[in-house]
């Protein structure tokens, strides 16, 4: 708050003051006052008037400083009014009670919302459960039947768990400090694990998968790693090219390990790889070739940022895609 | 015969896991009682012990802990539950391996053989495989006929060691890609093609050109 901005606030209120001084003043004048003692008597009055309006601009200016600080200090900035003191005015005392109460409906909305929002991701992880156990029945069941219903029928299953698997990771996303458990684990068995979860669909397109220099340890969550993993697989899979060949190799990059995962598919246009994160695109592939979500993507880098792995994606169109997964330092983390 | 005792609460994955596991040559037990777990497990002495983790009552953690008190028999977790906390629980409570449902059924199989070898149980795995004048060692990858010895890669090795246990019988080129893919070798059907026809000409080089036969439209047989 400027001084300027505090007199104009007050524009109507001195200029009434201006003009009952003026007129006492030429009352005064008119009933025979000295001129001498009017000057003096309109001397104390401005300075009495200067003063008070003056230490008010210093007052409000203070408050309003302290109150930007504590709303600065705040982590959870709707609980302002819990945190600062009463006022000492009637009138501002008053309509902080009622900013209060209408704070503190506010905070009931949230945590209504966050208990709600955390029973329904406790609600979807029982329910994931429960249909894991159904597939797994599916499964078993399956067996007994002959080879080419037995491939189609597990091509579908394998579907059903790919979707109930993002439907998993899509809720456990929104708190995953929950989850998520660093450890240190070979790449081979991240990429193995990935490559197993989709094996019905990798190997009914056809897909050849050739894996390199993966004989490193990195440091992070081998589900969550897997899954991201498994993304990737699954986008190579759906948007393949003719011979489709997908090669997974790891190089060490400073403290750092690099995995690359390249396919042979269709590419991305370059207009659209930007977007390709983003949730719910789908772009022109994911049109023309159907069953696109426009998810993986979007929780894989969603994941990622956890994870504090990078990714990063190089496309060209009709040649294939690259992914680089850069999986972070791990004794940097250990000795956190 | 060895006997596994299954304790999963849900009917329709326990009957059939314990159809499949007498189809393979097991004793399955299957638990419908879920009182008193560690006391019937004590009375019938199982080699091996299944275990879901969400069960009635009481909860699969706290079973391990008591199981693990009372019987030697290892213990297999089969869990929906695929956080990586809870599986870090099950093994330090002394599970003995972790598997998430839904699992693939070759998977379960083989998980389960590999436990029960480790508890000393299990039979140790054939490391020579013999069919007809044909042998075939899986430690040094070689196979020999008639004095003459010939070293295979490690796709060959796989095909031909899928081929050798279903001696006889006719193996799909899906199956024998299933059998790759579950040892780790990604291929796809071209690069199985070329891989037999370089296999066919090493047992060609010990005498067995006409070995491997090829079933139109079914898959090769031995």
């Amino acid at each position: 708050m400027s001084l300027r901005e505090f007199l104009s606030d007050r524009l109507g209120r001195t200029a009434l003051w201006l003009i009952c001084i003026g007129l006492a003043a030429l009352f005064l004048f008119a009933t025979g006052t000295q001129s001498g003692v009017l000057t003096l008597l309109l001397i104390v009055l401005l300075l009495v008037f200067l003063v008070v309006n003056l230490s008010d601009f210093f007052r409000q200016r203070a408050r309003l400083l302290e109150l930007e600080t504590v709303l600065e200090g705040l982590d959870r900035k709707y609980l302002f009014m819990e945190c600062v003191s009463r006022p000492k005015g009637l009138y501002e005392r008053r309509l902080f009670d009622l900013i209060r109460r209408a704070g503190r409906a506010m905070t009931g909305e949230v945590s209504a919302a966050r208990a709600s929002q955390r029973e329904y991701r406790e609600y979807v992880e029982c329910w994931v459960h429960e249909i894991k156990t159904s597939i797994t029945a599916a499964r078993l069941i399956c067996r007994e039947l002959d080879g080419t219903i037995l491939r189609k029928l597990m091509v579908e299953l394998a579907q059903i768990e790919a979707h109930v698997e993002r439907a998993l990771f899509y809720a456990r996303a929104e708190t995953p400090e929950q989850d998520c458990l660093f450890r240190q684990v070979s790449l081979e068995k991240i990429v193995a694990q990935a490559i197993e979860n989709h094996r019905f669909l990798l190997i009914s397109n056809g897909v050849r998968i050739e894996t390199t220099h993966l004989d490193h340890m990195v440091y992070t969550d081998e589900k969550w790693a897997a899954f991201i993993l498994g993304q990737l697989l699954q986008n190579a899979a759906r948007y393949q090219g003719t011979e489709p060949v997908i090669t997974l190799s790891a190089r060490p990059l400073g403290r750092q390990t690099q995995l690359l995962v390249r396919d042979n598919g269709i590419g991305i246009p370059a207009h659209e790889l930007p977007r390709v994160f983003d949730r719910g695109f789908t772009g022109s592939n994911g049109r023309s070739r159907g069953g696109s979500t426009g998810m993986g993507l979007y929780l894989c880098r969603k994941l990622a940022v956890f994870l504090e792995l990078e990714l990063y994606m190089v496309s060209q169109e009709g040649d294939g895609t690259a992914v680089t997964l850069t999986f972070p330092a791990g004794e940097n983390l250990t000795e956190l | 015969m060895q006997k596994i005792m299954i304790i999963e609460d849900e009917p329709a994955v326990r009957e059939e896991l314990a159809l499949l596991l007498e189809n393979e040559g097991y004793a399955p037990l299957a638990i419908t009682d879920f009182t008193e777990i560690p006391e019937q497990a004590v009375r019938e002495q199982p080699d091996l012990i299944l275990l879901d983790i969400g069960l009635p009552g009481r909860d699969g953690f706290s079973l391990c802990t008591a199981l693990r008190k009372t019987v030697p028999a290892p213990v297999i977790f089969v869990t929906s539950r695929d956080a990586g906390m809870d599986e870090v629980r099950a093994l330090s409570l002394g599970g003995d391996d972790y598997i998430t449902k839904p699992y693939s059924v070759p998977v379960l199989l083989a998980r389960i053989k590999a436990v029960l070898r480790r508890s000393g149980s299990g039979p140790e795995p054939a490391d020579l495989l013999e069919a007809g004048e044909l042998r075939l060692s899986l430690t040094k990858g070689a196979a020999s006929s008639g004095g003459k010895t010939v070293e295979l890669s490690r796709n060959e090795l796989q095909i031909l060691a899928c081929l050798m246990v279903h001696a006889g019988q006719i193996v799909s080129r899906a199956d024998l890609i299933d059998a790759l893919w579950d040892n780790q070798i990604y291929i796809d059907d071209n690069t199985l093609s070329v891989n037999m026809t370089r296999l066919r000409g090493k047992l060609a080089q010990i005498g067995l050109p006409d070995a491997v036969r090829t079933r139109r439209g079914m898959g090769y047989q031995l």
